[in-house]
Order: C-alpha cells, then sequence, then structure tokens
C-alpha cells in the first residue's frame, strides 16, 4: 500500500524492518496497588488474559496497545503496519468521543472543538462544487449535528504563526552579525519536513529553523488554554480535533512538546484527514452540498465572522510573503506591493528578491518537495545557501496538494489542483496586523508580544533524533 | 560450443573480498572494478598482461557496489553501501574526488549515467530512485526522488539513446522512468517475474530490455509505440512493454547480472551456480518472439557467484566477469558456427 504521509517522512521513517534488540519501550504507567503478592494470570480459551487476585476475584486485562504516538515517543520506528493503524483510526476516535458525550454524565462529557484549516476547506468545496463561504457554514452545521460545540478556522490561528515568524526574522536578521546559525531562517510550519529534518539532519540543521508553532498547534494553545479557562474547563475536559490536508499533521499533534504534563493533555487530541471528513459524511449518509448552512463560530464576539478570511501568499500559509513584506518594511523601510516570485529549476523552487540600486537586500526562496529539500540542505551543508528565509514545505505543489486532500475522480489531478487552488484564493484576504481580535488576545490572553507566555504558547522547540547504533540495528 | 568462450586471465582484483561489478570505459582500454573491500581498482593491459593502473582507496566506508564511467569517459561514479555516491575526475595519472552525492537513506546498490553526460541515476535500498543534474561547473542536484518501487531497488540502466530510464527491484518488477514537464514520472511497469529483478540491459537498438532474475530466468521486452503495426494497445502517449521471450531452464541458481553486447548482440549472463552463459537471438525467428539459444557456457567460470559480466564496447566478444571469489576474468567469446 503507498504511504499517505509525505515523500520526506517515507524516506525516513517507515522501516519495516526491525532489529531484534529494539525493544518496544512504551512508557506503561504502571498502577500500584496496595497488598503484597504476586498477581496471578489466567488465560481463557478464547485467548482474552484474566488476572486472578487473591480473594479470587478476577478481572480482564486489557490488551496492551502501542500507539503512534508511543512509537514516536521511542525515537520512531513507525512501519507500514502502523501508518495503516494511524489512517484508519482517527473519525472512528472522534465518533467514539461523540457517542461518549451522549451518554456520559453532565460533568464527564467534554466540550468537542473542530478546527478546520482553509486548504481542507478548499478540497471539499471543489468536491461538492460550493463557494468557501458555504462550505464554512455548512461544515459547521454538520460538525454540530454530529456533536460537536464550536467550529474554528485554524486561519485565526495562523495569525499569529504568521506575526510571530515575521518578529523571529527581524529580529535573527539584525542578530546575524553575532550568529553563525542567525540565518536562513527555514519555516517550520510543516511537520513532514521538521520529522526529516530532525531525524536525517539533526543538530546541524535545528538552529536554523524557525520557532513559531503552526496554524495547527497555535490552534491547541488558543483553545486549550484561552479557551477552555474561558469556559471553566481543564484542558482534558476539551476535546480539540483539527481538520488537516495531511497525515504529517497527525504526528506533529503527537509530540511531547504539545502535550500537557500539568494537565495530562494534548493541545490537539484528533487530526482528521479532508478524507477522513469525506468518510464521516459518507457514514452519515449526508452530501455536504445538501446540509443546511449555520453561522460560522469564533473563539470570543470579536473574532467571529461573516465568512472565513485567508492570507496572501499561497496555500502553503504565506510564510514567505508575509515575513518578506513586513522584513521589506521594518529593516529597509521599503513597502512591497506585489511579491513578484521567480521560478527556479522547477516549480516548486521559487525565488524572491529586494534590491535597491543593484545590491540584493533580501533573498527568499520557497523549495517544496523532497527532491528541492534536497538541494537546500546539501547547499546549506556545503556553506552554499545565500537565502535569508526558505518557506520549505514536503509536498510538491504546497499545503492544497497534501496526502490527505480529496483525490480527482473524473479529471486529470492537475486540474483539479487547480480547482482548488482556485477556491481558496477566493477567500477574503486579511493582514494579521489588521485582524479583529489577535491584538487583543496578545494584550489580554498572553500579556505582551514579547511575554514569557507568548513565547511558551506561541512557539516550540526541536529534537535531533539519535540514530540507534547498536551493532544488531546493522541492516544487512 | 566447446571453446566458443575462453579464459584469457584471471586477476585477483579484491582479494580476500567479493568483487561487485566491473565497467568499461567508453574507449574499452580500462576496466574498473570494486568491491567488498571498499576499493575501485582500474585495470588496463600492458602487452598480454592486465594489471592494476590506479586503486582508489579512500572515499568510501563501506563496499563499493558499482561503478559507471560518464559516456566521455572523463568520470567515474561509484555507488556504495555507505549511502553516498563519489564521482570521481580522471586526471593524468590518478582519480580525484568531485563530489559526493548524498540523500539516500542507506545502501545505494547502483548508479548509471545518462547518454547525454548531463543526468546521472541512483537507486536504493531504501526503494528510491533519484534522478540527478550536472552542470558545466561540476555542480549536481537533485532533480527527482522517484518512490515508483515498493522494495529495495537493485539496479538502474538509462536507455542507449533516449532519455528513458529503467530500475530493477526487489518487489519483482521492472519500472520505466521519462521526464515529464519539471518533474519525472514511471510511464511503465513491467510485471512477469516470480522474484527479485536483479540487473538489467538494453539491446544495442534501445527497443528491447533484458532482464534477469531470482526466478532464475531472463526476459526480454519489447517497446510497442503507440500506434504500432502488432496492434498492441497503449495508454495515452506513453509506449507499452510486452514480454516477448523468457529463457528458462538453462540456470540453476539465481542470475545476477545479464549484458547486451551492442556491437554484436550476443547476451551474456551472471549466476549464483558460478557459471557464465551467452546467448544468441536466432536470426530466423520473428522478431516479435524471438528465440535464443545458448552459445557458450562456463560452468565454473569462477570458484563463487559470478556477480557481474561486461562485454567490452569496442572488441568484440571480449568479456569480463567478476566474482564473490574476489577475481576478475577475462574472456574470449567467439561465436559457434552452425548456430
Amino acid at each position: 500500500m503507498a504511504s499517505p504521509f509525505s515523500g520526506a517522512l517515507q524516506l525516513t521513517d517507515l522501516d519495516d524492518f526491525i532489529g531484534p534488540s529494539q525493544d518496544c519501550i512504551k512508557p506503561v504507567k504502571v498502577v500500584k496497588r496496595p497488598g503484597s503478592g504476586v498477581a496471578r494470570i489466567h488465560i481463557e480459551d478464547d485467548g482474552s488474559y484474566f488476572q486472578v487476585n487473591q480473594d479470587g476475584g478476577t478481572q480482564k486485562l486489557a490488551k496492551a496497545r502501542v500507539s503512534l504516538n508511543d512509537c514516536l515517543a521511542c525515537s520512531g520506528c513507525v512501519t507500514s503496519a502502523e501508518t495503516v493503524l494511524i489512517t484508519q483510526q482517527s473519525h472512528e476516535e472522534l465518533r467514539k468521543v461523540l457517542d461518549a458525550n451522549k451518554t456520559a454524565a453532565p460533568s464527564e462529557q467534554r466540550l468537542v472543538v473542530i478546527s478546520v484549516s482553509p486548504q481542507s476547506r478548499a478540497s471539499l468545496a471543489a468536491r461538492f462544487q460550493l463557494n468557501p463561504t458555504d462550505t464554512a457554514r455548512k461544515l459547521t452545521s454538520f460538525f454540530k449535528k454530529i456533536g460537536a460545540h464550536l467550529v474554528l478556522d485554524t486561519a485565526f490561528s495562523r495569525n499569529f504563526s504568521l506575526l510571530e515568524s515575521q518578529r523571529e526574522f527581524v529580529r535573527r536578521f539584525r542578530d546575524r552579525a553575532n550568529s553563525s546559525v542567525a540565518l536562513p531562517v527555514l519555516a517550520s510550519a510543516c511537520p513532514g519536513w521538521i520529522c526529516y529534518a530532525e531525524k536525517t539532519h539533526g543538530s546541524f540543521i535545528l538552529p536554523y529553523l524557525s520557532t513559531a508553532r503552526s496554524p495547527q498547534q497555535v490552534m491547541g494553545s488558543l483553545v486549550k488554554d484561552f479557551f477552555a479557562q474561558k469556559q471553566g474547563l481543564t484542558p482534558d475536559k476539551v476535546y480539540h480535533v483539527t481538520v488537516m490536508p495531511c497525515y504529517d499533521k497527525k504526528l506533529e499533534a503527537s509530540r511531547p512538546d504539545f502535550f500537557s504534563q500539568e494537565h495530562q493533555a494534548r493541545d490537539v487530541d484528533c487530526v482528521l484527514t479532508t478524507g477522513e471528513v469525506l468518510k464521516l459524511l459518507e457514514e452519515e449518509g449526508v452530501s455536504l452540498s445538501e446540509v443546511e448552512p449555520a453561522p460560522l463560530d469564533g473563539l470570543s464576539s470579536s473574532t467571529s465572522a461573516e465568512e472565513p478570511t485567508s492570507h496572501r501568499g499561497g496555500g502553503s500559509g504565506g510564510y514567505l510573503e508575509h515575513v518578506f513584506r513586513h522584513a521589506a518594511r521594518e529593516l529597509f523601510g521599503v513597502h512591497v506591493d506585489e511579491v513578484t516570485y521567480r521560478p527556479l529549476r522547477n516549480r516548486d523552487f521559487q525565488e524572491v528578491t529586494l534590491e535597491r540600486e543593484g545590491q540584493v537586500l533580501l533573498h527568499f526562496a520557497t523549495a517544496y518537495g523532497f527532491r528541492n529539500i534536497q538541494n537546500l540542505v546539501q547547499k546549506l551543508k556545503r556553506g552554499r545557501c545565500h537565502y535569508h528565509y526558505v518557506e520549505v514545505m514536503a509536498c510538491p505543489s504546497g499545503c492544497l496538494n497534501g496526502g490527505g486532500q480529496l483525490k480527482a475522480l473524473d479529471m486529470p489531478n492537475r486540474d483539479l489542483l487547480q480547482q482548488v487552488e482556485s477556491l481558496y484564493g477566493m477567500v477574503k484576504v486579511e493582514t494579521p496586523e489588521d485582524v479583529p481580535g489577535v491584538q487583543e488576545l496578545y494584550d489580554q490572553w498572553l500579556q505582551g508580544e514579547s511575554s514569557e507566555r507568548a513565547s511558551r504558547l506561541l512557539h516550540t522547540q526541536y529534537h535531533a533524533v539519535e540514530k540507534a547504533s547498536s551493532g544488531l540495528s546493522i541492516r544487512w | 560450443m566447446k571453446d566458443s568462450l575462453v579464459l584469457l586471465s584471471r586477476v585477483p582484483a579484491h582479494p580476500d573480498s567479493r568483487c561487485w561489478f566491473l565497467a568499461w570505459n567508453p574507449a574499452g582500454t580500462l576496466l574498473a572494478s570494486c568491491g567488498g573491500d571498499r576499493r575501485i581498482r582500474i585495470w588496463g593491459t600492458e602487452g598480454d598482461s592486465w594489471i592494476c593502473k590506479s586503486v582508489i582507496s579512500e572515499g568510501h566506508q563501506r563496499t563499493v557496489r558499482k561503478v559507471a564511467w560518464s559516456p566521455c569517459g572523463n568520470y567515474l561514479a561509484s555507488a556504495s553501501f555507505d549511502a553516498t555516491t563519489c564521482i570521481w575526475k580522471k586526471t593524468q595519472d590518478d582519480f580525484e574526488c568531485v563530489t559526493t552525492l548524498e540523500g539516500h537513506e542507506n545502501e545505494v546498490k547502483s548508479v548509471a549515467w545518462a547518454p547525454s553526460g548531463n543526468l546521472l541515476a541512483t537507486c536504493s535500498r531504501d526503494k528510491s530512485v533519484w534522478v540527478w543534474e550536472v552542470d558545466e561547473e561540476d555542480e549536481y542536484e537533485c532533480v527527482s526522488v522517484l518512490n515508483s518501487h515498493t522494495q529495495d531497488v537493485k539496479h538502474v540502466v538509462w536507455h542507449p539513446s533516449q532519455e528513458l530510464l529503467a530500475s530493477a527491484s526487489y518487489d519483482d518488477t521492472v519500472k520505466l522512468y521519462r521526464e515529464e514537464e519539471d518533474d519525472w514520472v514511471c510511464c511503465a511497469t513491467l510485471e512477469g517475474h516470480e522474484s527479485t529483478v536483479w540487473s538489467l540491459a538494453f539491446d544495442p537498438s534501445g527497443q528491447r530490455l533484458a532482464s534477469c532474475s531470482d526466478d532464475r530466468t531472463v526476459r526480454i521486452w519489447r517497446q510497442y509505440l503507440p500506434g504500432n503495426e502488432q496492434g498492441v494497445a497503449c495508454s495515452g502517449s506513453d509506449p507499452s512493454w510486452k514480454c516477448i521471450c523468457t529463457l528458462s531452464g538453462f540456470h540453476s541458481r539465481t542470475i545476477y547480472d545479464v549484458a547486451w553486447c551492442q556491437l554484436t548482440g550476443a547476451l551474456a549472463t551472471a549466476c549464483g551456480d558460478d557459471a557464465i552463459r551467452v546467448f544468441e537471438e536466432d536470426p530466423s525467428s520473428d522478431p516479435q518472439q524471438p528465440t535464443f539459444s545458448l552459445a557458450a557456457h562456463s560452468r565454473q567460470a569462477h570458484s563463487q557467484d559470478v556477480n557481474c559480466v561486461a562485454w567490452n564496447p569496442k572488441e568484440p566478444g571480449l568479456l569480463a566477469s567478476c566474482s564473490d571469489d574476489g577475481e576478475v576474468a577475462l574472456w574470449k567469446y567467439q561465436r559457434p558456427e552452425g548456430l
């Protein structure tokens, strides 16, 4: 079965040849019960295990499960068997939570929040022949019908990712004389790229990565910290689902950095791909086009809108475009209207420059797809990378072409992608600095743009993954 | 069949190790060998004997699995289990490392130059095939990463005149690739072998492709262009490939290599039963359903598995072979009369 993960992730993570000595070190929580004595295990005819207590009572033991998170925590031996598990698991998981809510006591119920990415929405819009606003309204209605309480748009949290990226670049650019790893700044919103970078290039590449959190994970902070508090709930009482264009985002949500030890809860509990949302629709016997639209939600009254909004700069978030225009203004006092992209060896590798009197002031690039990532990293290793900022994405053509997007039914993939791009581009564009509610959140929730809270909730860290070097792990 | 394959010389090329592969330079004057001892040796003749003209001992941390000369003869590429591919430039007496291509996740199994000299292909146990482009300043850049195979890719070879790439894999298939817009795509998958396909060779015209396998057969595939006379169906503008001949019952073990002589059309095989065989196409057979006859069979060509056979590109009948026993052997083949 062809792997649904991005090409970059496929090459590094999937390995069906597990060496004999690699013990699965799943961190199992051992519950110590008072009393001495060894428990006896009895195996039934059907293969189920029962623990026989000292008083003769029996307890059926749950089957040990190794989930995706456990595997990643171990330093990753994600085999193709596991990928099959992940790809089939998530919308069932959501169902379980929604069903549990129906029968649970009010104090046991969880508040279900679903954050939809603009890329997934564009893919659904293309499939159901709807415009983005109707798609957003109908999705809101559908999710609420099956039990969700709030439906949000990650374009809102993307404002924070973009603002933090802009500020970080200017800071690092100004600091470049003091640090050999200040530049280039490499965008880090793509988990396929991050997992590849951590595994294959480790400590060499990590200092270059932007520390700004991705829109998915900023939304995680917004929902589990800001919103949960407002509702008087602890983070574990909120079930946060995101709808994303790729499977790699599931790995991002599973990162230990996005797990709160204090509350034992993840910032994002479940990631559904666009395809899994389609499955949900199909299981409900519903066609999105027939759903009655509902008004759009927001995190607060100042953030809900009549129609969805987006950002300029393409379907992968617009990082290059925003960082470039902000840097041009902040560093050189230049106002850039239209950003001109110059394609290089292929259309997934493009350049943008800011020049003045023949001098290059800023030199930025986009590098999408594994082959371009390869070339970028090799140039960086040889000291031949002249870019100040690179928007790196693992998927050729960017997020709109992610592995979890809906496939073309009766037309060439290229044509569908164009349709999805055009639907994505139809949405009203906003400048992060001007979005209502964003500044308010910086002031009230984060207590300032440069505060410790802003740094903790809007930024993250990366970790080099050490390769196991025991003799038994040599591949023959 | 007796005396049709005569041993000329035997050289202990990679002592105490395996010799994995051989490559003749385009002029046919030098033979490069590589092995488990991590070295590459360059052989040439001095009078009647074969002597080692150069040794490249630095450059790879593990076994060198394949070597390939560029079409101009000035560069040598080496693919290694250390996951890198080195490009060596031939200077007067020596070889100097121009660059090291990195990126494959694990063992690189094969490397091949395109006839234009501007493109290079590598393949690896990481299941991928990479296409690289080289510019005038000897800078190499990755042009495409192809993930079509589902298992270890053993060999890559370019069409003799077109920019068409073929790969052989542990997944029992052969795949063909061509450039489409700004990327490379898999344009055909050849299924039929029942086990690992170890090697490939195009015939002199490039219309046919020979593949050899762990299933102990050699298969000949033919390219059918859209609108062909034989009525073979093609999808879109891509040619179709059909298996037109299977050589079975000749080999008693895995066939590790196949070489198609570009001068005479003779087909040589390297087998795990320590033997070298040469096949000739029957001149009267139907081009759409050719038959091949065994023209030469050297049963104990080596004392262990034969890993590679390579025809000299300039001297008809001159064949080189190498083995797990670490030796390189040179043979003179003469087409038997009455065949």
